[in-house]
């Protein structure tokens, strides 16, 4: 369901320059790959002291602490904190009930994609963005401000598709990227087989997990009327209802209880979860929304 | 608690379709609008409890549907009518008498007279509570018991509607006698020891629905009716009538006919009418008329060429009551009676009838005794060749097919009593009222014997002697026979000895005309008889034939046979126009009537405001009594709009 908003720039230009100014937080240290900005778990050649350590054979000469050995006689390493990089994965939700909302629920999650991963870009963190199904093909890893064009590139070619359950994907997407870091996950969760086992692979991965909880204004408040046969735009499924005040305050009910059970899951497993609508600016999202949230800074 | 059905079978029939309507339109509903969304995930949570696909768990929940069907419940309940038989309510009895004569054909209330007053007895009717009864009687110048005492407001009703206009005049006092032999004790009973009362003698209403047109009703006692009046139509109504018509061949010039007629103008201003003569559909003449208000006006038509057949008067106007616009007339087709004399020799009887105008009425064939005895006079007698036969001074063996006079000899009658010859004989009285004996002057006649003749039973005696009946006539079967009972002459040799001086009287000879005239089938005059609308009509028709086929106006047969009869009594004559009377060899009609409404009554159809019956004067029937209108039906009517509206709106969720 392409709609005129679909066609707009995923990242505005006006949002670049406050996006620079922006970074991703990770409430945990992972280690990285390469040299970054980030501390990393391992010890380094930073200019930051993080400890002592007896000295043994083969260990480096440079770093032995020959004050300490002048007043304790022993030999002593001085160990400094490493910086490295922080993996920064973004995965949209690529299933069929995506493509609702106007401006679609996909088209927000990736413009959310951009923004998240622009920032992750400018504070040299390796950037990976990719769809939850794996049918469209991975962006590569990036880094550095320069791959914003990749970046955008990449998710343009995204594209809604039938898409397996939710666990599938989720497991391939554990095989395929091995790194630890920071995870942003944006979808409906919409998944009839439940979205509860593919999070909990995600958990075991011992990753920062955000899950970015995107649903329309359509199934937030739907404005229906009369007697109708509602059709699952993924399977087929066939459900007839008559609609009646009676209906939709039981659909609000179910909604929010919905949310709840997700936001219950999430908390209980340190999954950083945020509801958003479809409708909202994705520059509000971003600098106040996401921000306040705790996902950047 | 009773119940009275508001509807009639089909009604109800319709009325029980609807429940099940709606419940199958709830089932279609079911037929829903697609709508893809991106997830039935939490549509289906939603609704997992409220089990939509099942029907019958959804039309639990339906809080419409159950509103619906009790609003059906209730209008079903509604028209049952419910209610509790009170104790004190005695229940009614009312006699409906509709008129439904000629002049309540008239048109002064819309669509006529006779619908309106129709619709007045429905709508009473429809106020009839439980117990009350009531019966319909129809009248004109009968009545006609259409329905009697029900409740059943259906049969009522039926009976109601079946009654149609007819073409008659107006007697009330039949339909008076019946409803009082209904509601006044020991009115309507079988005579005898065994006295028995054939219908409960109770108290009850009288209505008379009439433009009061009929005859007053002084000897009338109403007992226990409780009468009312309800006048239908107007008291003054513009109507010009023909009060009568009819055409006679004029005696000096045969093949001229005269037709007259007579016309009424009732209105209150003078009209100006043209009255057209028809033959057939052929129009012969037409005379312009005018007539003052309340007045009558003849027209006259002569026309040259002897006319046999129909004629039909026809006025040129647009009134109230057009029935008595036309009038019929017909002259009678000329036919000779066969008339046989048997006489040894007698002079006067054989010059009487040898007059002109007997010539004109029939062919008379004069024999010898002695031709009684041929084979050709039994095959003719046989045959009923004979109209009538006269035997003077002779008498056959057995009786002939035909009328019959014997002229002084006894003739082989069975039950007639013959006296001895006496002599003198003074004749004392004579019957002028009869037909052969108008016109009559026997006192002077002198006779020097005869024998006295006593009829049997069923005879009429014409003339009385001092020593008894001296000539009496009576049927014998179809035949009619007369028995004179004293000799013209007594002849011997040839030579006639006078017994009578008779027939040198001026009365003979009309004497001869009349027997003639009534013996042989009284169809001597040209005018063809005309009777009101449902009078019988009697005919002497010629006695050598035993079966008719009398056609009447609209081209329809109906067969008569004689019986043993002299006259045909024809009582089929509702329809006006004219009759023709055919016999089975002759293609051309034998004998023709005409039946028109001949009635001032009938013609001056401004209805009657007071009535008196019994010389009493009868209550005017307030006639708001009868205007009741019910409104339950349209409340229905709209009960179900409002059923399909709340429906309507309901599906289409302007408001949820």
């Amino acid at each position: 369901m392409a709609t005129v908003a679909d066609n707009q720039s995923l990242l505005p230009t006006e949002m670049l320059g406050k996006l620079e100014r922006m970074e991703l937080v990770s409430r945990k240290i992972f280690r990285g790959r390469m040299k970054g900005e980030r501390r990393s778990k391992r010890k380094g050649q930073s200019v930051e002291f993080a400890d002592f350590r007896t000295y043994v054979a083969g260990d480096d000469l440079r770093f032995i602490d020959w004050n300490l050995y002048a007043r304790m006689d022993r030999l002593y390493l001085k160990l400094f904190f490493e910086e490295e990089d922080l993996h920064f994965f973004g995965v949209v939700d690529d299933s069929m009930s995506m493509d609702f909302g106007n401006p679609s629920k996909f088209f927000v999650a990736r413009q959310i994609l951009a923004a998240l991963g622009y920032i992750g870009l400018c504070r040299g963190d390796r950037v990976k963005l990719t769809t939850l199904s794996g049918s469209n093909a991975a962006s590569p890893a990036m880094r550095g401000r320069s791959s914003l064009a990749r970046l955008l590139g990449s998710l343009e070619n995204m594209k809604v598709g039938a898409a397996p359950p939710m666990e599938t994907c989720v497991k391939n997407f554990c095989l395929r990227n091995s790194g630890k870091g920071i995870i942003v996950l944006v979808t409906d969760l919409m998944d009839k087989s439940g979205y509860e086992s593919a999070l909990r692979l995600l958990v075991a991965r011992e990753m920062d997990i955000y899950l970015i909880h995107l649903l329309s204004p359509e199934e937030l408040d739907p404005k229906l009327t009369g007697d109708l046969k509602l059709v699952d735009c993924e399977d087929g499924d066939a459900r007839e209802i008559s609609v009646s005040s009676h209906l939709l305050k039981r659909y609000q009910a179910t909604l929010s209880q919905f949310i709840e059970q997700a936001r219950s899951y999430c908390n209980r497993r340190s999954i950083v979860y945020i509801p958003a609508r479809s409708d909202q600016a994705v520059e509000v999202l971003i600098n106040q929304y996401l921000r306040q949230r705790g996902l950047v800074r | 608690m009773s119940w009275m059905s508001a509807l009639n079978a089909w009604q109800w029939l319709l009325l029980g379709l609807v429940p099940p309507a709606v419940l199958l339109l709830y089932f279609l509903k079911l037929k829903r609008k697609s709508l893809e969304v991106p997830s039935t995930f939490l549509w289906r949570r939603t609704i997992e409890d409220m089990h939509v696909n099942s029907i019958w768990q959804k039309l639990r929940q339906n809080l419409l549907l159950y509103l619906q069907l009790l609003f059906l419940a209730a209008i079903i309940f509604t028209c049952l009518r419910p209610g509790w038989d009170g104790s004190s309510s005695a229940g009614k009895r009312w006699i409906f008498l509709v008129d439904n004569s000629a002049s309540m054909r008239a048109t002064d209330e819309s669509p006529s007279r006779l619908e309106v007053a129709k619709g007045k007895i429905r709508d009473q009717i429809k106020t009839m509570q439980s117990g009350d009864v009531a019966m319909i009687l129809a009248f004109s110048d009968r009545a006609d018991v259409r329905q009697g005492f029900t409740g059943d407001k259906r049969k009522l009703i039926g009976a109601i509607d079946s009654i149609e206009p007819t073409n008659r005049t107006t007697d009330i006092g039949e339909a008076l006698r019946a409803s009082a032999g209904l509601a006044n004790p020991g009115r309507a009973s079988f005579g005898g020891v065994n006295d028995v009362q054939v219908a409960d003698a109770l108290p009850a209403t009288l209505y008379i629905f009439s433009d009061g047109g009929f005859p007053p009703i002084d000897d009338f006692d109403m007992g226990n009716l409780k009468a009312e009046y309800v006048p239908i139509g107007r008291q003054v109504v513009n109507n010009v009538g023909i009060l009568a018509f009819t055409a006679q061949r004029n005696d000096e010039v045969t093949t001229q006919v005269q037709a007259f007629g007579r016309i009424a103008n009732e209105g209150d201003e003078e009209v100006s009418i043209v009255a057209s003569l028809y033959r057939d559909k052929e129009l012969l003449d037409a005379a312009n008329v005018t007539i003052p208000a309340g007045e009558e006006a003849g027209v006259n038509f002569e026309l040259n060429n002897a006319i046999e057949g129909a004629l039909k008067l026809e006025l040129d106007v647009k009134d109230e009551l057009l029935i008595d616009n036309v009038a019929f007339a017909a002259l009678r087709p000329a036919r000779q009676l066969s008339l046989l004399l048997i006489t040894p020799g007698n002079t006067a009887l054989e010059t009487s009838l040898q007059t002109g105008a007997l010539a004109k009425l029939a062919e008379v064939s004069v024999e010898p005794p002695s031709y009684m005895e041929t084979p050709d006079f039994e095959k003719k007698v046989e045959q009923a060749f004979f109209d009538l036969i006269l035997f003077d001074q002779c008498s056959p063996k057995k009786m002939p097919n035909a009328n019959t006079l014997f002229i002084g000899d006894k003739p082989p009658l069975e039950n007639w009593v013959m006296g001895e010859m006496e002599s003198p004989i003074i004749l004392m009285e004579w019957d002028k009222r009869h037909p052969v004996m108008q016109f009559l002057e026997m006192g002077n006649v002198r006779i020097y014997e005869g024998f006295t003749v006593q009829p049997p039973e069923g005879g009429t005696v014409l003339m009385r002697s001092d020593v008894g009946p001296m000539m009496s006539i009576a049927p014998r079967g179809p035949f009619q026979d007369a028995v004179l009972g004293f000799r013209l002459v007594t002849t011997k040799d040839g030579e006639n000895d006078v017994n009578t001086d008779w027939a040198r009287k001026r009365s003979f000879p009309i004497f001869v005309y009349s027997i003639v005239e009534y013996l042989g089938g009284g169809i001597t005059a040209s005018a063809a008889s005309t009777v009101l609308p449902g009078q019988p009509m009697a005919m002497s028709l010629s006695v050598r034939h035993d079966r008719f086929r009398i056609e009447d106006p609209k081209g329809k047969s109906r067969e008569v046979l004689r019986g043993n009869q002299s006259q045909i009594v024809y009582t089929q004559t509702d329809e006006p126009g004219i009759y023709k009377v055919f016999t089975e060899e002759n293609p051309n009609p034998t004998e023709i009537f005409a039946v028109n409404l001949f009635s001032a009554r009938e013609s001056n159809p401004g209805a009657i405001q007071e009535l008196q019956l019994g010389g009493q004067e009868v209550a005017v029937g307030d006639s708001l009594m009868f205007g009741r209108k019910e409104w339950w039906r349209w409340i229905l009517m709209l009960g179900l709009f409002v059923l399909v509206v709340e429906w309507m709106i309901y599906n289409r969720r302007v408001f949820i």
